[in-house]
């Protein structure tokens, strides 16, 4: 699909995907901010700041985007990462400059009220409070905690509640203004328009903003682990749970399009942005045959996280009632001790490709997921180097992936959680 | 978009397909009469027949099948609803042949191993603790059982209770699945990077080669008389409360289906969750999530508010749902929220149906309901045809807080706070 980029004097990058048969468009923002830029004691700002982001400022007063894009039957929403922050709009192509308008008011002029700020501290939290009613989010935030001593992936993106409860306004507003500035955001709009009339109308828009000091990069490194980490969590749940972690590196190394194949030979392919699989749980992999089908556990999945910085290949296992973790430990510890001795076969890594490259197309689905492929792409690295991974992907070889798991999958890299769920009381 | 293509097979099937050219694959969804209504008091049968139509079929074992399924890149998923076993999936346009067949494969010549069955038994028994330990769940089932009681379908977990499920046999699912599920009453509904060749070919083709004759499926009766009550779910491990308020409503083909829709979508639905989101995040900050739904099936539905907030301010949310209840009779939806809420409607229109998935979910609606292939052109003026003074009356009638049954789950200690 024909895709231009053009970039303003300000530094805004902006990525084009006309698409002439759709009467949609739309409008992603983001921003190279995400809980990597963090430090301790205010983590969990990125993404209160992003709820702030929807409650006016400049020239929309509260509720006015909510009122703006609903009229249209629009959609919208954001979304904070540990690597990026992103924004989008979803509306009828006609509409382009109502979204073009509240994101170029977003990216300078939100208001920061400090009423709105400390109203939005409860909805934060309760957001918390959601995900830690599931077990899931405990064992999630306990491995990266873990695996991370030093790089900021040690907390997730929601930040610690005692943070959260303690944040003022103040730094919340200078992590905005620090980071919220057109040479550190691009712009994607996919759908029904003409590229040359959407540049005119994004000049008019974003040129006004002026460039800002650019933020320091981020230079914490993770330093090399030296040995294996666990923890064993005791907590009232429904199901015991397994989680393990491998260091691997960053979404720009050469060695990511085999462990991405790696991946899927152990768990199977759900897409590059997940959003697109929906409940789908895939079964032609090794870790469903070995633990699934062997009635050890009822769901396991494996991915490589693609992140900015160094990260982790993470498998995730929900066991079957009565069956031990040990157990399941020992198979899945076996699954990789094969894969680090021998290649898989053709078949199974082909079938891992065709997959990887059809998932490609169903996450084209839409204007809304083509654009959030494209701005994650691009948060990560560059717009296009999602598609590049594909053609490298599809050029791995069995050895490879071998090679990657025999590299990569070793124990002193590894952390490992392990929920045992406790009998709730009544 | 032109209008979609309908054809009615000699076998009883129906396809209906659309071209949405701008997405480069292949979705489809689809039913058949074999839902929960139709399990009679073998309650579980038509989720576990549901989940085992993956398990392999006589052609292929279920290593075999998924292999080839994946191989495809392809994806296909089966489910049971109340009144309908559903299925989904995604394929390319050159997979869709074999995708289809592999389809065809599993509804038509499912295997059942008892190996598989025995797994299968295990992940359901399994999600049954799960769901029982999740509170947006507890409150949220729990309702709709007190809006539906005495294991109506429509108030039952599609998966039964554990006692149940234990007892299931591969007999009992090998009938079911004769009984109710072939071609007749079929509907799958395909999207995408399609044209008329490719549904012919690759879709209408083996889909007339399925045969069966359906049993009839039992009409669901009517719901035993409701009476609002409130339940309370200690859950002290959790960090969170989940609130779940609501009552009858009406089915998908009442008079008052487009009015209550609209007023439904101002109530609770509309930007940040309407007056409901409004009221309980956007000013007091208690809630991340906070909204009202609107469920409507063949013979009866049901309306929701839902909301997860800190224990310590659920008589503030509660009151806050409460007097957003009174005020849609106090201060009625003004002339320009109900203007705003038809703008919204009509221009969803292009938004909502931009995806495969949402295409081929719409085109199966208005054919399982009836509301006609040309539903989406007529879809504007029905809306702008709708009376203002129906849409204030319907939210009043059936939002009613002196109808309206709550259930509470989460870490609520000894308090017992009601709406």
């Amino acid at each position: 699909m024909a895709t231009h980029v053009d970039a303003l004097e300000n530094g805004l990058k902006v990525i084009l995907r006309p698409l002439p048969d759709t009467k949609a468009l739309s409008t992603w923002v983001g921003y190279r901010v995400g809980s990597r830029n963090e430090v301790p004691g205010v983590t969990g700002s990125t993404h209160w700041v992003e709820h702030m982001l929807f409650k006016g400022g400049g020239r929309l007063a509260k509720g006015d985007i909510d009122h703006l894009i609903s009229r249209l039957g629009g959609k919208y929403n954001a979304f904070t990462d540990t690597d990026f922050t992103t924004y989008f709009e979803t509306i009828p192509a006609s509409a382009m400059d109502t979204a073009l308008m509240i994101e170029a008011e977003r990216m300078r002029n939100a208001a920061f009220d400090p009423k709105e700020v400390e109203a939005e501290r409860t909805v934060v939290i309760s957001e918390r409070e959601g995900a830690e009613n599931q077990p899931e989010f405990a064992v999630e935030e306990e491995l990266w905690g873990l695996a991370f001593h030093v790089h900021p992936y040690h907390w997730t993106p929601i930040g610690y509640k005692q943070d959260l409860q303690a944040l003022s306004r103040d730094p919340l507003y200078a992590h905005y203004l620090h980071h919220y500035a057109p040479n550190n955001a691009y712009l994607i709009l996919v759908g029904g328009f003409d590229p040359a009339v959407a540049m005119q109308h994004i000049r008019e828009a974003f040129a006004p903003l002026k460039a800002e000091p650019a933020p320091e990069p981020m230079r914490l490194v993770e330093p090399e682990q030296h040995g294996e980490r666990r923890s064993d969590l005791h907590r009232p749940g429904a199901a015991d749970l397994f989680a393990v972690g491998w260091k691997t590196p960053a979404y720009a190394h050469e060695d990511v399009p085999a462990l991405l194949l790696l991946s899927a030979v152990l768990g199977g392919w759900r897409g590059f942005t997940r959003m697109a699989a929906g409940e789908w749980r895939p079964r032609s992999n090794r870790m469903y045959r070995a633990l699934v089908e062997r009635k050890l556990a009822t769901d396991v999945s494996v991915r490589q996280e693609l992140k900015v910085d160094p990260a982790l290949l993470m498998a995730d296992v929900t066991l079957a009632e009565r069956a031990s973790l040990d157990r399941v430990e020992e198979v899945v510890d076996s699954e990789v001790a094969r894969l680090r001795k021998a290649a898989p076969a053709k078949a199974e890594v082909e079938r891992a490709k065709g997959q990887v490259r059809a998932w490609h197309q169903f996450e084209q689905d839409g204007v809304t997921y083509q654009g959030m492929l494209l701005t994650t792409s691009e948060g990560l690295s560059s717009w296009d180097a999602w598609e590049r991974m594909i053609d490298r992907v599809d050029r791995v070889r069995p050895e490879a992936i071998r090679a990657a798991a025999e590299t990569y999958l070793v124990d002193e890299h590894r952390t490992v959680v392990r929920f045992h769920a406790q009998e709730v009381e009544g | 978009m032109s209008l979609p293509d309908r054809s009615v097979l000699d076998n009883g099937a129906v396809l209906v397909s659309q071209a949405l050219p701008s997405n480069p694959f292949v979705a489809f969804r689809g039913s058949v009469p074999a839902g929960m209504a139709s399990e009679g008091d073998d309650f579980g049968v038509a989720e576990f027949t549901a989940h085992l139509l993956l398990s392999g079929t006589r052609r292929m074992g279920a290593q075999r099948l998924a292999d080839r399924l994946e191989s495809l890149g392809a994806t296909l998923e089966f489910r049971s609803s109340e009144e309908v076993l559903l299925f989904k999936g995604r394929c390319t346009r050159d997979t869709a042949p074999e995708t289809v067949r592999i389809l065809m494969d599993c509804l038509s010549q499912p295997a059942f191993p008892v190996g598989e069955i025995e797994r299968v038994r295990r992940e359901l028994l399994n999600d049954l603790r799960i769901q029982e330990d999740d509170t947006r769940y507890r409150a949220a089932h729990g309702l709709a059982r007190i809006v539906f009681p005495k294991d109506h379908p429509y108030g039952r977990d599609p998966r039964g209770d554990a006692t149940r499920l234990k007892k299931i046999r591969r007999p009992d699912i090998a009938a079911f699945h004769h009984a109710h599920v072939g071609a007749e009453g079929l509907i799958l509904a395909i999207t995408g990077d399609v044209d008329r060749g490719l549904v012919e070919e690759a879709v209408a083709r083996p889909l007339s080669r399925l045969t069966g004759k359906n049993e009839p499926s039992p009409r669901i009766p009517e719901p035993p008389a409701y009476r609002p009550r409130s339940e309370w779910i200690p859950m002290a491990h959790k960090a969170q409360v989940d609130i779940a308020v609501g009552g009858p409503g009406i089915p998908r083909k009442h008079k008052d289906y487009y009015a209550l829709y609209l007023g439904n979508l101002l109530f609770g639905r509309i930007g940040l969750g309407g007056r409901i989101g409004s009221n309980l995040r956007d000013e007091q900050g208690l809630a991340y999530y906070a909204y009202s739904s609107l469920d409507t099936r063949t013979f009866g539905g049901m309306w929701s508010i839902g909301a997860g907030v800190n224990a310590a301010n659920l008589s503030r949310a509660l009151q806050g749902i409460r007097s957003e209840m009174e005020r849609l009779r106090a201060s009625p939806f003004g002339l320009d929220e109900i203007r705003d809420g038809k703008d919204n409607q009509v221009g969803s229109l292009v938004v909502s149906l931009e995806q495969n998935s949402e295409v081929a979910a719409e085109l199966h609606r208005m054919e399982y309901y009836g509301l006609g292939m040309d539903f989406l052109e007529r879809y504007a003026d029905i809306v702008r045809d709708i009376p203002e003074d129906s849409v204030r009356a319907v939210a009043a009638k059936y939002f009613d807080p002196g109808n309206a049954s709550v259930v509470i789950a989460g870490p609520i200690g000894k308090a017992r706070p009601a709406l």
